[in-house]
């Protein structure tokens, strides 16, 4: 009863979509999200192809082949040869004998150069304190406190002197310069001996 | 055979010249580029002692060298060269200084008139290199240390030991003196205390042919 119920009804329907579509119902398509009107345009008038679909461009940009272990490895680590990309281990790291600082071979250590620079560029603010426009016409000599009457008077003839308001920094020592006698301290203090 | 010394018609540099002039990018172009060039070999004559980039420097130190040397070659009665020096040196006071100063200082040289260091960079820091460029005889301290000083060099071994025997000798000498003197008389040990030779400094250079 029931099953001759349900076959009246789609032969009903069968015949409504007759009279409606006279060349058959569409076919069923694949959902393709975003292209919905240019598949009901091809269902309209043609068949669905596959081969249309590709010349849309959609499945162009895949590799094709899998790449080599030694290609990857080689695009995430470099060549030791030519382009090494993880960290390298510098060898041109030595320590400076004077001070004790690490330096680049080839190039000055830095903690010394620094001393020297700051001293530099104190003695050469002294000494362009009074360079005008006249002529420069004598060699320079650079004392600091307590050397002028040191000095011999011949040596200093026909040299400009440039005074420093400061004692000579002990690094920076001339061999003529140095005192030969160590001068006896005034103190009386005696230093303490076996303690403990 | 009259012909000219080809090797003495221009000045032999004591340095490293490179074959070809560094491009150094200026915005004003080849004229940009010379003038700080000059504005560098003014600074390095008139402050002795600069900080800049490498390869400026160095480009620098030619012309400075070669600049000393046109100046001792030929003096300042000399019409290319004081036209060489008005060029170089942007303040003219400098001119005098390269003459009067630097000449006599240079005269009897057989180096470089110049001096160029790597200076350090902070890591990471600026990408270019740095340098010091100085005039050698610059009132500066030294930028690289004197191993000259080291008591334990084999030349300063030698020289404590000579000046030990010299020492040594003279109070010999003293002593058998003041025996002669005393006679029979019972000797008494004297102290004698003389001052030590003061170390002087030689330089090792020698006049040079031009």
């Amino acid at each position: 009863m029931s099953r001759n119920l349900f076959l009246s009804i789609t032969k009903f329907v069968q015949h409504l979509e007759h009279l409606f579509l006279p060349n058959g119902s569409p076919p069923p398509a694949l959902a393709l999200a975003g292209f919905h009107q240019q598949i009901n345009d091809v269902g309209s008038t043609q068949n669905f192809n596959l081969k249309q679909l590709l010349g849309n461009g959609v499945l162009w940009a895949v590799p094709k082949h899998r790449r080599t272990v030694e290609k990857r490895l080689n695009r995430k680590f470099g060549y030791p040869e030519y382009v090494w990309k993880p960290l390298k281990v510098k060898t041109h790291l030595r320590t400076c004998n004077q001070c004790g600082h690490d330096y680049e071979v080839g190039v000055l250590c830095p903690h010394c150069y620094d001393k020297v620079r700051q001293e530099t560029q104190l003695m050469q603010d002294k000494i362009q304190e009074h360079l005008g426009l006249e002529p420069v016409e004598q060699e320079v000599i650079v004392l600091y406190d307590g050397e002028k009457t040191a000095e011999a008077s011949d040596a200093l003839k026909g040299k400009r002197i440039v005074e420093m308001q400061k004692q000579r920094p002990m690094w920076f020592t001339k061999n003529l310069l140095q005192k030969s006698t160590q001068q006896q301290s005034e103190t009386k203090e005696v230093k303490p001996t076996d303690l403990g | 055979m009259n012909q000219a010394d080809v090797s003495k018609l221009i000045s032999q540099l004591r340095i490293a010249v490179r074959p070809k002039a560094r491009n150094l990018k200026n915005k004003d172009g080849p004229e940009g580029r010379l003038l700080k060039l000059r504005k560098t070999v003014t600074a390095l004559v008139k402050h002795e002692r600069i900080e800049l980039y490498y390869n400026r420097a160095d480009e620098a130190r030619g012309y400075a060298e070669l600049l000393i040397s046109n100046a001792i070659r030929h003096g300042d009665r000399h019409k290319a060269t004081m036209e060489l020096a008005d060029y170089w040196l942007l303040e003219k006071q400098l001119v005098h200084k390269l003459f009067k100063v630097l000449v006599p200082r240079y005269e009897n040289f057989n180096v470089s008139y110049t001096r160029m260091y790597k200076a350090p960079r902070d890591y990471p820091g600026m990408y270019y290199k740095k340098s010091v460029l100085e005039l050698r005889g610059n009132p500066y301290p030294a930028l690289t240390p004197d191993l000259s000083q080291n008591r334990n060099l084999l030349h300063n071994v030698l020289l404590d030991e000579a000046r030990k025997e010299f020492k040594r000798e003279q109070l010999a000498e003293l002593a058998n003196k003041l025996a002669a003197e005393s006679g029979t008389k019972s000797t008494t040990t004297t102290s004698v205390t003389s001052d030590m030779p003061k170390e002087q400094k030689t330089e090792n250079e020698t006049p040079t042919t031009v």
